[in-house]
């Protein structure tokens, strides 16, 4: 100490280092433990945490069965669509009268299971055409207007020209999902008007509407052998992993934070102290409030697949072998990427409930902590804003650097393995890299924690926190 | 032997709070740690518990340096109290008692018997923020001692207490002491201090200023406080004229002076019955502990700007 020791003015903030050392070390692992424990047991049982993961499954169940439920109202509450069609035009690429009713039929109806999901091909087809003369268009007219009729269309010709469409409906226009149908058809029908007139064969109309040859060759990732739909499962994982990983983070490492300072304001911090040293104190919180967070986590997506799951036979059961609109499709790719989603998750939480923990210790109330939090989750913004530019270009250089900063390597690293975009030994290397972190801000943490915990002035800046790191 | 506190000097940032602090506790004593507010008693004790560590000197108990003695022998009330609100009485006491080293079956059945010592075993299952303020300070007190420390260090425990409870703490001391514990406690409550200690240490801004068994201090301090009673005279003005005597209260039931050291006694007896003055009371009174205390550190102040922090 080079200044000669003077009278300490009032009101001077102190800093108060806890020594780290001491006989509780004697300890480390008993005392991390029962703390982990009370931990734990204190998150499960709180009220608010049951209530929200109770709340959570809820809608993930709902979530799950929401695609189902729609489908089976949709087949079965949908009474069939009557459609009149008033033909004024003649024939229409030589088809009249019945044969232009079963044409418009098999267009609409026919490729049911592949077209139009959610028909139920046991019953009624979802349109019912009947074909009219002209003589009857004004109490039609009524009739569509009444809600008798759904669907009123006239074919017009103007002479020697092509066909005139109009259609009559009642539904409101921007939920009647009929008319993009309907003018598909119609497109159809003029299109083989148009051929028949021109004189063109049959066959050689079919030819028009051939699908060409084509064929996409991606020269790019040659080491590639994956298929294009685990490409896409990759991609789905990454972005749903890193929603979840971001959340989480947010979630729990703000209650990290809020844990620390609740004991510092009821001052319970003072017997903990007494009992163990900060770094076991710091330890046991973040082990214990990770722990529950994982055990929530783990209940969400566990109950989240298995409602997922649930949906193949329930479809299959509904709507018979034509229904499976969804299929989960778990390679193994998809399982690495799983476990990375694992790894890079806990290393992510342990790196920022650290830094969490230390904010924690720093504020003198409950409620300064979000202000105090707010640099680090303005951190983990830009990794998870970022990881979404990562999608596009996986292996751009500037998108490596970022993803081996361990704060956005989580966020970052993943996106880039679900699009396929890292070198294998990218994946060791930024593990390691977090886990050196993790030591560092862990050690920076307990140096802060200790003189935060017995700490009730004003919240040092940030100069005064790097002085407080460096002294002994 | 006992804990021996040698020379130790701390300061926060650049400011010594505790100079050259130097005291001993008899192993077994129950010792009252005195001081204003700010004086640096927390400080001090934090340092006796290794949650803070002194920059020089030594603090050893029984010969060993505090920092190799077992958690489990250390208890702890601090000034500020805190326990978890939301846990139940039952969980947090066993949580503690573990931390600090007892097994869980040990834990569980001291819970059983102090609980049982305090009163309110039928609160075992609720939860601490349900408990009433006196019951709660009971947990508190209870977490201190529940793994049956060696060394007690008390800061304040009276602090807040009503008279019932603060006599169920007095028994619990009485109790502790009878177990062969040492005590150490702070407080303002100078005659808790008269009645329970046998030995203190008044500290002024970090320096030891009294030190002794309570009946050497007083003995150091006394005899020169009179108190005298005439029925005839209750004012007795002439005392004012007296040199080297300083009439310091006038009261219905007697007159008190303080009478410079080299002064005889026997002189106020002689100086009344020349004014013909009927004596009901003459007595030498030992100062109590709150005067020596105003005395030292009141005098102190009067040298120096106060301090006003808190310790």
């Amino acid at each position: 100490m080079s200044k000669k020791p003077k009278d300490l003015p009032e009101q001077e903030q102190r800093a108060i280092a806890v020594s780290l050392g001491g006989a509780a070390t004697q300890h480390t692992w008993r005392n991390i433990g029962l703390i982990v424990g009370r931990e734990y047991k204190n998150r499960v049982t709180q009220r608010s945490f049951i209530i929200s993961t109770i709340i959570i499954l809820l809608l993930v169940v709902i979530g799950a069965f929401v695609p189902t439920i729609i489908q089976y109202f949709t087949s079965t509450s949908n009474v069939q669509t009557k459609i009149v069609v008033v033909d004024n035009a003649g024939p229409i690429a030589g088809l009249d009268g019945d044969a232009l009713a079963r044409y418009i039929g098999t267009a609409l109806n026919g490729t049911a299971g592949t077209n139009a999901p959610g028909q139920n091909t046991s019953g009624k087809p979802p349109f019912a055409i009947t074909i009219q003369t002209s003589n009857a268009l004004g109490s039609l007219q009524n009739q569509v207007k009444n809600g008798n009729l759904n669907i009123l269309l006239v074919l017009d010709r103007p002479t020697n020209q092509d066909v005139y469409f109009t259609y009559y409906t009642n539904a409101n226009a921007t939920g009647d999902t009929n008319l993009s149908k309907v003018q598909a058809l119609a497109q159809q029908l003029n299109f083989l008007d148009i051929a028949h007139r021109l004189g063109l064969t049959p066959a050689q109309t079919s030819r028009l509407f051939a699908q060409p040859g084509f064929t996409v060759v991606n020269t790019g990732q040659g080491q590639n052998k994956r298929s294009e739909s685990e490409m896409v499962a990759g991609y789905i994982i990454a972005i749903a992993g890193n929603i979840l990983i971001y959340i989480v983070i947010v979630l729990y490492g703000m209650g990290v934070a809020m844990g620390v300072a609740e004991e510092k304001g009821s001052r319970i911090m003072e017997i903990l102290v007494n009992a163990a040293t900060p770094f076991q104190l710091m330890v046991g919180k973040i082990v214990g409030i990770g722990a529950a967070g994982l055990a929530q986590m783990t209940c969400i997506v566990a109950v989240g697949i298995g409602a997922l799951l649930l949906q193949i036979p329930l479809q299959a059961a509904l709507f018979g072998a034509n229904g499976g609109g969804f299929t989960l499709n778990i390679t193994g790719a998809s399982i690495t990427l799983l476990l990375l989603l694992l790894v890079y998750f806990l290393l992510g939480f342990l790196l920022y409930a650290t830094l969490y923990a230390a904010m924690g210790a720093l504020v003198k109330r409950q409620d300064e902590v979000q202000n105090a939090v707010a640099p680090l989750t303005s951190l983990l913004v830009i990794g998870y804003v970022v990881s979404f530019f990562g999608v596009y270009t996986p292996d751009a250089t500037w998108m490596k650097v970022i993803s081996y900063i361990p704060f956005w390597t989580p966020t970052t690293m993943l996106v880039r393995i679900g699009a396929n975009g890292v070198a294998w030994w990218e994946i060791p290397f930024t593990i390691a890299l977090m886990i050196v972190a993790i030591f560092v801000c862990a050690w920076i943490s307990a140096r802060i924690y200790r003189y935060g915990v017995l700490m009730y002035g004003q919240r040092p800046s940030l100069g005064k926190l790097a002085k407080l790191v460096r002294m002994k | 032997m006992g804990l021996v506190v040698e020379h130790i000097n701390k300061s926060f940032a650049e400011f010594l709070v505790i100079k050259d602090l130097s005291m001993e506790v008899k192993e077994g004593a129950i010792f009252g740690f005195l001081g204003a507010n700010g004086a640096g008693k927390t400080t001090t004790m934090r340092m006796i518990l290794d949650i803070l560590r002194p920059d020089s000197g030594r603090i050893a108990w029984n010969g060993k340096d505090v920092r190799e003695v077992p958690r489990r022998n250390w208890g702890y009330l601090p000034e500020e109290r805190g326990l978890y609100p939301k846990m139940k009485v039952e969980e947090l006491l066993i949580f503690l008692a573990r931390l600090n080293g007892l097994t869980k079956v040990a834990a569980e059945k001291a819970l059983d018997e102090w609980l049982e010592r305090f009163q309110i075993a039928a609160n075992r299952k609720r939860r601490v923020e349900e408990l009433s303020k006196g019951n709660q300070q009971k947990v508190q007190f209870l977490a201190t001692i529940l793994h049956d420390p060696a060394i007690l260090v008390m800061d304040e425990p009276f602090s807040g207490l009503d008279p019932v409870n603060a006599n169920v703490l007095k028994e619990a001391f009485l109790e502790m002491h009878r177990r062969g514990k040492t005590i150490i406690f702070s407080t303002h409550q100078l005659e808790q201090v008269e009645e329970l200690c046998q030995d203190i240490v008044i500290i002024h801004k970090g320096q030891t200023i009294v030190q002794g068994s309570v009946q050497e201090v007083k003995r150091q301090h006394g005899r020169n406080v009179v108190r005298l009673k005439l029925d005839n005279d209750p004012e007795a003005r002439w005392l004012d004229t007296l040199e080297g005597v300083q009439v310091t209260k006038r009261r219905q039931d007697y007159i008190e002076m303080r009478i410079q050291a080299h002064l005889n006694p026997n002189l106020i007896v002689e100086a009344a019955l020349q004014h013909d003055g009927i004596i009901s009371r003459f007595e030498l009174v030992e100062p109590s502990l709150t005067d020596i205390f105003i005395e030292q550190v009141g005098m102190i102040d009067l040298l120096d700007a106060p301090s006003v922090l808190s310790a």
